[in-house]
């Protein structure tokens, strides 16, 4: 069964209206076939936008959006992943002991610590993603 | 360690854990160690390919090679377990092999704990669907959360730790924004 449509009217510049009609004239198709088209491809892209994933899976955090939005602009995996997520911080995980307090670096790993420090350039990120 | 929890972790927690321990740089946090703080509270259990992939990012002169370095320091503290001959291999959902056989370990243990950083990609979900109890699945900036609610690290390097994750991991901003919300600023 096909599915529901909803008319759209809005205002578009005229030059703009033009060009588009003579891509519509040159494809032989409609002007609403390009305008969708035109719709489904920013929303894709959009749905592959780093930036615009973290806004969403943000205004999901905060309870901006539903479940079924993410869905509908995400897919089901990205979605799931961001439910489950959200799900687990009221989780409350077993309790850690530490009923003699911490030992010393000297008894507790083998040889001395030592620290890294970048001598070729200063301060970059990203070097230890693990 | 009877009365302690028990926790199977992902080589990448172990690096996170480890990474501000041995930043020497001004911006990463000090004064605590919360790589030591985990590997005394709970009895930390890994398979072997998870210790094999620390290994494996030892080879560089970099913070990564710094931090394997340091957990391979601590590995008496750490139960491996071989898990080479695991009959009937689960389905693994493209899971890496610390991944997958860390569940695998989680699942023969019946561990309190199943700690994983994979929480950006859809290898969290992955891991939500083979692991026997999803409760028991843990992230490190959650644990970290839970140390202070424990007073096992002060609020103000947590806080500050997680802020460095953020910065220089890519942690998810809002999820690390929520666990604050939840549990350091009530």
């Amino acid at each position: 069964m096909a599915e529901e449509k909803a008319r759209v009217n809005f205002n578009a510049p005229k030059s703009l209206v033009e060009r588009a009609d003579c891509v519509v004239e040159i494809l032989d198709i409609s002007r609403t076939r390009l305008l969708i088209d035109a719709l489904e491809d920013e929303l894709e892209a959009f749905a592959n936008d780093d930036e615009f994933r973290r806004r969403l899976s943000d205004a999901y955090y905060e309870g901006d959006v539903d479940y079924d939005t993410v869905e509908a602009i995400l897919g089901r995996e990205e979605a799931m992943r961001l439910k489950l997520l959200r799900e687990s911080i009221d989780r409350t995980p077993a309790v850690p002991t530490l009923t003699d307090g911490l030992p010393s670096d000297d008894a507790f790993y083998d040889g001395e610590v030592s620290q890294w420090t970048d001598s070729e350039s200063a301060d970059s990120d990203d070097e230890s993603r693990a | 360690m009877p009365d302690c929890a028990v926790a199977v972790v992902d080589t990448n927690v172990l690096l996170n854990l480890a990474t501000p321990v041995v930043d020497g740089r001004s911006k990463a946090p000090s004064g605590e160690d919360p790589l030591k703080t985990l590997l005394t509270g709970c009895d930390v259990h890994v398979p072997a390919s998870v210790l094999g992939e620390v290994t494996d990012a030892t080879g560089d002169d970099d913070l990564l090679a710094a931090a394997a370095g340091l957990v391979l320091q601590a590995a008496d503290h750490i139960a491996t377990h071989d898990v080479d001959d695991r009959a009937d291999e689960p389905i693994n959902y493209g899971l890496d092999q610390g991944e997958a056989e860390g569940v695998w370990l989680a699942n023969e243990l019946e561990a309190d704990l199943f700690i994983t950083d994979e929480f950006s990609t859809t290898n969290y979900l992955f891991i939500n669907l083979v692991l026997a109890d999803r409760n028991t699945l843990f992230t490190t900036p959650h644990i970290l959360c839970t140390f202070v609610t424990h007073d096992i690290l002060p609020v103000e390097y947590v806080d500050t730790v997680l802020s460095y994750y953020v910065e220089t991991k890519g942690w998810e901003r809002q999820y690390v924004a929520q666990l604050r919300q939840e549990y350091l600023h009530d």
